[in-house]
């Protein structure tokens, strides 16, 4: 096993970020952390990387249990290498930036400069070599960042989403770069992501994270709201003042409500349909997942459905056309 | 305004045959202050280094009480010096006074909060991804520490070159501990402070313009080193 985590939590002042009861990570797998904003992601790789302490909890890494004083964790840290989402190069040549995790393992200058080369043609960056590491796009220092960690040899790299910053040009070099050193050089790959669809394409399995604490299945549709009580006495969720959504919860006050996109019907519009749980709105976007359709629709807030092949053929939609939608309570959760 | 004309030519005269005198004065106040910023430097970038770097219980008083420090007074530090090393003071026997020993002591109390504070503002301006990215490739606590000084060596040059600018500058420690002794003691501002109660301004306008001439060389080499470092 690469890392066993048994009862991680990481508090800052009040707010526990974090709070895992157990998760085991096998060594030469591709895993895909997924999660919203301020789930934890971040923090669960800081840990894993060995660079942020946990407030309690345990980790084991390739069977050692991890002390987490200095002497110790810099020998795991030269195993365990983390690409931040906005890598920052140190300010020099992209050359140097490369040699810098070699310099500090005393690998000989000879081996060094072919071994620069080789991590920077795998990024495809070799030609900027010598360019200061300063005046690189977003995307060229994602790569550099990547080869920087690539040429240390680690075991296992982590990516704080990869892809979050860079152009779809770069995406697609990025993805392929994740891809490669995992099945060409065996090395273990944990990356954070938004993106669902990355996550299945990349990962060998998908690890949901919301507010802090692992999931069975991501969270989508996530709104803040207010919980109310009408006249007739139906309990609904206000969000944003301006969508009106029913609810079936004992809790009051401010909650957070994810609505499943699944859960979700779409038909075309219809004056009469206005309701608690049904709404009008205008189609944004359609994108293929998988063989399914993603549709992001504006009810007044944007609202992701994700329609079966089939339902989707029985009633097929189109970019900017107005459609009714059907939120029934069961596929809405309050948290 | 005749005055101040006729000054400045016989300082550019002064200037221009090399006048032993000046040339004494400036060799005084450049080998005083050369010697009190590298001792500074040497406690106050460290020191500045270990508490922008490291949390400790106290930290922000310490950087309260280095920011107060900031606004000592040089008349006050040569008091505070006299009194330890006057004859009377428990470093009398040691005969510090009126030496440039004296005026480097008195000097580098004024800027070691100086290059503190400094070094403390460069430190915290650089940005935590490069810590994290040292560590997490594989650093030292040691390399770390390097890798943020090299980031953050344009603020620690800069705290270094405006605290020789302060000690060439000042009157007050090198009048009071060093005595404006002829070719011991006497430094450009201390030379400047008896020519003027002399009325004669030749001499202290020469050593004004060379004290010029010194902050903008000074200052052109630390834009040399920003423009040609800065890749």
């Amino acid at each position: 096993m690469l890392f066993e985590v048994k009862n991680l939590t990481k508090i800052y002042g009040n707010r526990k970020v974090l709070d895992i009861s157990e998760l085991c990570l096998e060594k030469g797998k591709v895993y895909g952390l997924l999660g919203p904003n301020g789930s934890g992601k971040t923090t669960l790789l800081e840990i894993l990387s060995f660079l942020l302490r946990p407030t309690t909890g345990e980790i084991v890494y390739d069977s050692r249990k991890v002390d987490f004083s200095a002497a110790f964790l810099q020998e795991l840290r030269r195993e365990v290498v983390m690409v931040e989402q906005q890598p920052i190069l140190f300010t020099t040549s992209t050359y140097k930036n490369v040699e810098f995790g070699l310099k500090v393992r005393k690998v000989p200058k000879k081996r060094r400069k072919r071994m620069i080369h080789e991590a920077l043609d795998l990024v495809a960056m070799r030609g900027f070599a010598d360019a200061s590491a300063h005046k690189l796009s977003g995307g060229e220092t994602q790569r550099v960042a990547i080869a920087r960690a690539l040429v240390c040899s680690p075991r296992v790299i982590l990516f704080d989403e990869p892809t979050s910053n860079v152009d779809i040009e770069n995406r697609v070099a990025i993805e392929g770069i994740l891809r490669d050193i995992n099945i060409q050089k065996g090395i273990s790959v944990i990356f954070t992501t938004h993106d669902r669809t990355q996550a299945a394409r990349l990962s060998d399995r998908i690890i949901f994270l919301f507010n802090g604490k692992l999931a069975s299945s991501i969270y989508e549709n996530i709104f803040s709201g207010l919980i109310r009580t009408d006249v007739d006495g139906n309990t609904y969720c206000l969000i944003h003042d301006k969508v009106r959504l029913a609810v079936r919860t004992d809790k009051s006050g401010y909650v957070k409500v994810s609505i499943d996109p699944r859960m979700i019907k779409v038909f075309p519009a219809m004056d009469n349909l206005a309701g608690d749980h049904r709404f009008v709105g205008r189609v944004m976007q359609l994108t293929d997942e998988g063989g399914d359709v993603r549709a992001l629709i504006d009810i007044g807030i944007p609202v992701s459905v994700l329609l079966g092949q089939e339902e989707y053929k029985q009633a097929p939609i189109l970019t900017g056309e107005q459609v009714a939608l059907v939120c029934p309570p069961e596929g809405i959760e309050v948290m | 305004m005749d005055l101040l004309f006729d000054s400045f030519v016989s300082a550019v005269l002064l200037l221009k045959s090399l006048d032993a005198e000046v040339c004494t004065i400036v060799l005084v106040s450049l080998k005083v202050s050369s010697s009190s910023t590298l001792i500074a430097s040497l406690i106050g970038i460290p020191a500045g280094f270990a508490i922008a770097f490291r949390e400790f219980p106290g930290k922000r008083i310490t950087i309260t009480i280095l920011n107060t420090l900031l606004a000592l007074p040089t008349v006050a530090i040569g008091l505070f010096v006299y009194a330890f090393i006057s004859r009377r003071g428990i470093f009398g026997p040691l005969d510090l006074l009126y030496t440039q020993k004296a005026i480097v002591i008195g000097q580098v109390i004024l800027i070691v909060p100086i290059v503190t504070t400094f070094t403390i503002a460069a430190i915290s301006r650089i940005d935590d991804r490069y810590r994290k990215s040292a560590m997490t490739l594989g650093a030292t606590t040691l390399q770390t520490a390097v890798v943020i000084f090299r980031e953050a060596r344009f603020g620690i040059l800069a705290a270094i070159i405006a605290s020789f600018g302060r000690v060439i500058a000042e009157v007050g420690i090198s009048m009071m501990l060093g005595g404006n002794a002829k070719g011991f003691t006497r430094t450009m501002t201390t030379a400047m402070a008896l020519e003027y109660d002399k009325g004669e301004f030749a001499l202290a306008v020469a050593l004004g313009l060379i004290l010029l001439s010194i902050s903008f060389a000074l200052n052109l080499f630390f834009n040399y080193l920003q423009g040609r470092t800065r890749v």
